[in-house]
């Protein structure tokens, strides 16, 4: 007994002592690689051999349809872990609700819940007229004609009281922003609480509505004549002389080769390429998902007859 | 307000910018400080290497690097590039510079295209820091100071241990 075990016990030393006591390398050996290499070589190259780092593609109208992921512009207001967190939330919460692509001067209907409304929801249509902000403050600005009353509400993107956020007409303006419809026509900010969304073509690009407004008479909320607006129709007819002296003291003609200005209120590329491919992929998958929910929702089940 | 602005792209520039622009004191206001730019700008394409204060250097910099990468990046066949070249360089033919000289020059760069160094202040004189705005590679002899001989470098000791260890050894093999 004592005998057996002690024998045991000295062979599973010896066993352990040569599996620990290693006096070679236990990486292959160079000339091994480099027969194989030659081996390889030797071979007819049957499939070419897939490229080891792909890097995702991302497309080129990211920065349009999620210009809230990029950084913001402002340097003293930038937080590389602050922004980094809320991408992540961003992502987590457009896993929970679809947040559609739009542009100022596309029509949007908002669902929220509001407390004091009735059945605790309410529904806004309206045009989007202004986007700004970055990161989960993004927010945008619809604007109605109710009762002829003028209505303008202010959604947070990421709000978590956002029911539900539905494209009825996707399309883009001549203007960045539409803050002239404050002191145009009401017809031109009149929409149906009950329009129909108008379904775009996959794949087309986002039409550009290239309608200009009528203002009416001054006063007015800004001075529309000093901002070279492309959508408005009737400007000249409310211009006196002093307002046309006085809007061409304030043109700039020289910004525009001010490049250093651009650059400092964008972002450069390689930021943005660095931005959108830590985000692309689960961006893609939503996008995958939606169209697929947009299938499934436009099949409709045939009625069985007899 | 804070949204980033997505209808320009840009290539990144590899100087450090500064979150808000100088002024530049001027009597002709934002024009004029363009104006002031735009020759040193055009001082700096013509001459390759200038002597100036430094904040008019530094501010001046930067669009000299966005002239060039976007020439890099557009090339001349570009409207808008052209239009910038042509207000940037007071000078016309210095545009041919820009697309024929200094884009191929620096295509395969990954550092910045210009260099600065703090120069001397006058004594007793105007009290600005000053500096000299440089292209690289250009044909002057080099500012910065050349330590590659120094002997107290580390690759220059190691190669000094070399040395006279291949002599100890030439003077064994004479000896034996």
């Amino acid at each position: 007994m004592n005998l057996s075990t002690r024998v045991m016990l000295n062979r599973l030393t010896q066993q352990c002592a040569y599996k620990r006591i290693v006096t070679f390398s236990t990486k292959t050996a160079e000339h091994v690689i480099e027969n194989k290499e030659e081996q390889k070589k030797a071979a007819p190259p049957t499939t070419p051999t897939p490229p080891v780092n792909r890097k995702p593609i991302i497309p080129a109208n990211y920065r349009f349809v999620y210009p809230e992921f990029l950084l913001d512009p402002k340097v003293e207001w930038r937080n590389l872990v602050r922004e980094k967190l809320e991408r992540l939330d961003m992502l987590d919460r457009r896993k929970q609700i679809d947040l559609p692509e739009f542009y100022v001067g596309s029509v949007l209907a908002v669902t929220s819940s509001d407390p004091h409304a009735a059945g605790k929801t309410s529904r806004f249509v309206g045009i989007c007229i202004n986007r700004d902000r970055c990161g989960l403050r993004a927010r945008f600005i619809l604007r109605n004609v109710i009762d002829h009353q003028g209505m303008e509400v202010v959604y947070e993107l990421y709000d978590p009281t956002i029911l539900k956020i539905e494209v009825l007409r996707l399309e883009k303006r001549l203007d960045d922003s539409l803050f002239y419809l404050r002191d145009a026509l009401p017809e031109y900010s009149t929409f149906d609480e009950n329009m129909e969304a108008e379904p775009l073509e996959e794949g087309a690009p986002v039409p550009v509505n290239d309608i200009k407004v009528m203002l009416r008479p001054r006063p007015w909320l800004e001075r529309w004549e000093r901002q070279n607006l492309r959508g408005v129709a009737n400007i000249d007819e409310y211009l006196k002389d002093k307002h046309r002296l006085s809007s061409a003291k304030v043109q700039k003609p020289w910004e525009k080769y001010d490049m250093m200005k651009d650059y400092r209120s964008s972002i450069p590329e390689e930021e943005q390429t660095e931005i959108f491919a830590e985000v692309h992929t689960e961006l893609h998958a939503l996008e995958l998902q939606r169209k697929r929910n947009k299938r499934k929702r436009t099949f409709i089940k045939p009625k069985q007859l007899a | 307000m804070n949204q980033a602005d997505v209808t320009k792209l840009m290539s990144q520039l590899r100087i450090a910018v500064r979150p808000n622009k100088r002024h530049l004191k001027n009597a002709d206001g934002p024009e004029g400080r363009l104006l002031k730019l735009r020759k040193t700008v055009t001082a700096l394409v013509k001459h390759e290497r200038i002597e100036l204060f430094y904040n008019r250097a530094d501010e001046a910099r930067g669009y000299a690097e966005l002239l060039i990468s976007n020439a890099i990046r557009h090339g001349d066949r570009h409207q808008a590039t052209m239009e910038l070249a042509d207000y940037w360089l007071l000078e016309k033919q210095l545009v041919h510079k820009l697309f024929k000289v200094l884009v191929p020059r620096y295509e395969n760069y990954n550092v910045s295209y210009t260099r600065m160094y703090k120069a001397p202040r006058e004594y007793p004189g105007i009290y600005y820091r000053r500096s000299v705005l440089e292209l690289r590679g250009n044909p002057y002899p080099s500012l910065a100071a050349d330590q590659s001989q120094n002997r107290n470098l580390l690759h220059n000791v190691l190669l000094d241990e070399a040395r006279k260890e291949f002599r100890r050894q030439k003077l064994s093999e004479l000896v034996h």
